[in-house]
């Protein structure tokens, strides 16, 4: 056991529920059929490379980004409290396990749900697993992440910002790309939509 | 779907159609994917058929489809387990003590129904939070401040019922006690209000806590005597301006006198906002440094001498360590005070503080934060935030792994024993948890130091891990309620706890052969005969469930 503040130091993580099975827009709310579900933020961590190298990818793409450090408090306060009072609107982000973690919970209570997410998560050796679950089309995209490297930061962001508005049955797959060991203790990192549900 | 214990499935599907009769079909929610919602985000019991879960859940979104919804369940004997925001993370979180119970979520019920300025008080609903509260204030430029705990999503109603804690006066920090009225919906479905609020047309009910005759508001927190539907708190009205001062000792009994005169002078509101102990020598940041030290902004790592030392040190403490700290000019302990009211007294008592504190030899004081307030924006951006009332989730920031935790946790449940405000009482319950850490195979406990949350009593708050591994989880569960036990032993009893370990510890308060929860057991029997209000709630089981227990 660690004391509170020892644990504050340490950090927070916790269950994931399974991605939502229904979390999509129905058809006859999204006419585009084959279109990118339209996200209003783009979300991207400041401390870690592959996440600026998304949120760079995803301002070429044409996304509206959100740079944060770690905290959403900020992001939610002043910006999605708003957004999401008006209507629920899908977010993606590629950030460590707390602010998806609190902006999922947040979300709930707007009828909306996690529908896509990847671990990404170093290996002993240095090479990098992204565990993927998400609609089985999006997971045949992904398939490029074994060769991007060090580079799957952008791609994570190829996948969010044309992530499909009318969505396949949902899979998980793993993909294990090689890379050069660094050295550092990096930090689980996880890609990320959430969007609003569909209605029953 | 899952049905609640001792309920026929078609008197469920029948309850059901009742609660969409009373708060409208898409208030109640009954697919799996909605009611995982549900779960306790922190279960101890992750991945084992023992884990607790809702059956159902019903959203009412106000005071009369409340009752409508608590006779539904009267009628057909459902348990309804009632959450405000249900952020109660490390304490059970959403999720009901009695796996089966449909939960009473009062999220839509979030209406701010009166903030006064001049009186300084609000009264809300159990779905308004924090932060709606202190948006609220911030839009109305209200120059008033909410005491929030940290982190700040959670409802202050929920949050008060659970008797959590802030950081600003002690008048307000102490969150049960900062309330004054509620209005409760009985298990019958009548509706009670308490103090003032029971004489009709009252001008006081947030103004004058106990009304006449016996006062009950204490039985309807951690309890489930009724559904608390609004509750009036106390707010604190702007101070001129903010000083905090930090007090420096070298050595290691220094703790004990450090300690006493700082609660002497809480005691005496010659400081007025929580007392904040850490230890530079043994790098324990103080609660306000924590951010910083998060930032990369604390002492350097320790060298390799003290790293020694420290490791052979056994309580904290050592001759050596205390040579060493007194060698390199490092405080064994801090104590920082904080301060809220006009500038010039500020100034004033901090200077009386370090008069007493010149006692202990060797002391060093430090100022380190003087506002005039309200904050400016770049102060606002820098200082940490529950200290000035203003809700945050930063501490989610914080990474999940690190050189410290290389293999994070799935959660926490806290183990937070009260124990007595002194620096003795400190070391010897450093002594004891740490032997039970040890006998009781937990990783090894560090020296800790507690809160000041409340006046009077410290507080430890320790994380029990909850991890993936089911053997893990039952290990720590079972040395879990073997701390407890040991804490009792010392006199030490927790304040509040996760709904896995509420029967454990409500057995501990166990004087005079149980009469306390033989009592809460009468009440619960008298207010609530068919037993559907949060069944199990802090060790309070409805006579049926209690019979088929013994």
């Amino acid at each position: 056991m660690a004391s509170r503040r020892e644990f504050l130091q340490v950090g927070f993580a916790a269950l994931t529920l399974p991605i939502s099975a229904r979390a999509a827009f129905s058809p006859a709310a999204s006419p585009l059929t084959g279109a990118a579900t339209p996200l209003y933020k783009v979300v991207f961590d400041e401390r870690f490379p592959a996440s600026v190298e998304f949120g760079e990818q995803a301002k070429k793409l044409g996304a509206s980004v959100h740079r944060i450090k770690g905290d959403i408090t900020s992001l939610w306060y002043h910006d999605l409290y708003h957004r999401w009072n008006q209507s629920p609107v899908a977010i993606a982000g590629l950030t460590a396990h707390g602010p998806i973690f609190c902006l999922e919970r947040i979300a709930w209570d707007h009828r909306m749900r996690v529908v896509f997410r990847t671990d990404h998560k170093r290996l002993p050796d240095g090479s990098i697993e992204h565990t993927l679950s998400g609609p089985e089309s999006v997971l045949r995209r992904a398939a490029d992440l074994r060769a991007d490297g060090p580079n799957w930061g952008g791609r994570m962001a190829d996948l969010v910002t044309h992530f499909p508005q009318i969505r396949s049955t949902n899979g998980k797959a793993t993909i294990v790309a090689h890379l050069a060991p660094t050295g550092d203790d990096a930090e689980p990192l996880i890609s990320w939509i959430i969007a609003p549900v569909r209605s029953v | 779907m899952r049905l609640p214990p001792g309920v026929s499935s078609k008197d469920f599907a029948d309850a059901l159609k009742q609660f969409e009769d009373a708060v409208g079909k898409e208030w109640v929610f009954t697919s799996d994917e909605d009611v995982a919602l549900y779960r306790d985000a922190y279960s101890p019991f992750m991945g084992e058929p023992d884990e607790i879960l809702a059956s159902a859940s019903v959203a009412p979104d106000g005071v009369e489809q409340v009752q409508k919804v608590v006779r539904i369940a009267n009628d057909y004997k459902i348990p309804i387990y009632t959450i405000s925001t249900g952020k109660n993370l490390g304490y059970g979180g959403s999720a009901p003590v009695l796996s089966g119970s449909v939960v009473l979520d009062l999220k839509r019920m979030n209406r701010i129904l009166e903030v006064n300025e001049k009186s300084a008080y609000a009264l809300v609903e159990p779905g308004v939070s924090y932060f709606d509260l202190y948006r609220y204030i911030q839009e109305k430029g209200l120059k008033l401040w909410v005491d929030v705990p940290d982190p700040g999503w959670g409802s202050p109603v929920g949050n008060s019922l659970d008797r959590g804690g802030g950081y600003l006066m002690a008048q307000y920090r102490n969150h049960f006690d900062s309330h004054c009225g509620m209005e409760v919906v009985l298990a019958s479905g009548e509706i009670l209000r308490t103090g003032m609020g029971a004489m009709p047309g009252a001008k006081t009910w947030q103004e004058y806590k106990t009304g006449f005759g016996p006062w009950v508001d204490g039985i309807f927190s951690q309890s489930n005597f009724g559904v608390v539907t609004k509750m009036g708190f106390w707010l604190m009205p702007e101070p001129d301006a903010y000083l905090s001062g930090t007090i420096y000792v070298p050595r290691h009994d220094d703790l004990i006198p450090l300690v006493e005169i700082m609660t002497n002078l809480e005691n005496t509101r010659v400081t007025n906002g929580m007392p904040d102990l850490g230890s530079p020598l043994l790098s324990i940041p103080m609660i306000s440094e924590i951010d910083k030290w998060n930032r990369g902004e604390g002492p350097p790592p320790p060298d390799a001498e003290l790293s020694a030392l420290l490791a052979k040190s056994e309580g904290g403490g050592s001759p050596e360590l205390e040579a060493y700290a007194l060698k390199k000019g490092i405080s064994y302990w801090s104590c920082r005070l904080s301060f809220y009211g006009a500038e010039r007294a500020n100034a004033a008592n901090w200077e009386f503080a370090k008069e007493k504190f010149s006692a202990i030899p060797g002391v060093k004081f430090e100022e380190n934060e003087s506002y005039k307030l309200p904050l400016t924006p770049e102060q606002h951006e820098k200082v940490h935030k529950p200290q000035f009332g203003i809700p945050s989730l930063a501490m989610f920031s914080i990474g999940a792994r690190s050189p410290v935790n290389p293999q994070p946790t799935s959660g926490h449940m806290w183990f937070s024993p009260i124990i007595p405000r002194t620096g003795e009482a400190i070391f010897e319950a450093n002594r004891v948890f740490a032997a039970a850490a040890k006998e009781f195979g937990l990783p090894v406990l560090s020296f800790s130091l507690p809160s000041c949350y409340w006046e009077r009593a410290f507080i430890f708050i320790f994380a029990f891990p909850v991890t993936r591994d089911v053997e893990t989880n039952k290990k720590n569960r079972a040395a879990f309620k073997q701390v407890v036990q040991r804490a009792a032993e010392h006199g030490w009893g927790e304040y509040r706890t996760a709904p896995a370990f509420q029967d454990t510890i409500m057995g501990t308060y166990s004087y005079n052969n149980h009469a306390l929860l033989r009592f809460h057991e009468t009440l619960k029997d008298a207010v609530d005969p068919n037993g559907i209000l949060s069944a199990g709630r802090y060790g309070i089981w409805p006579k049926h469930i209690r019979d088929q227990k013994a």
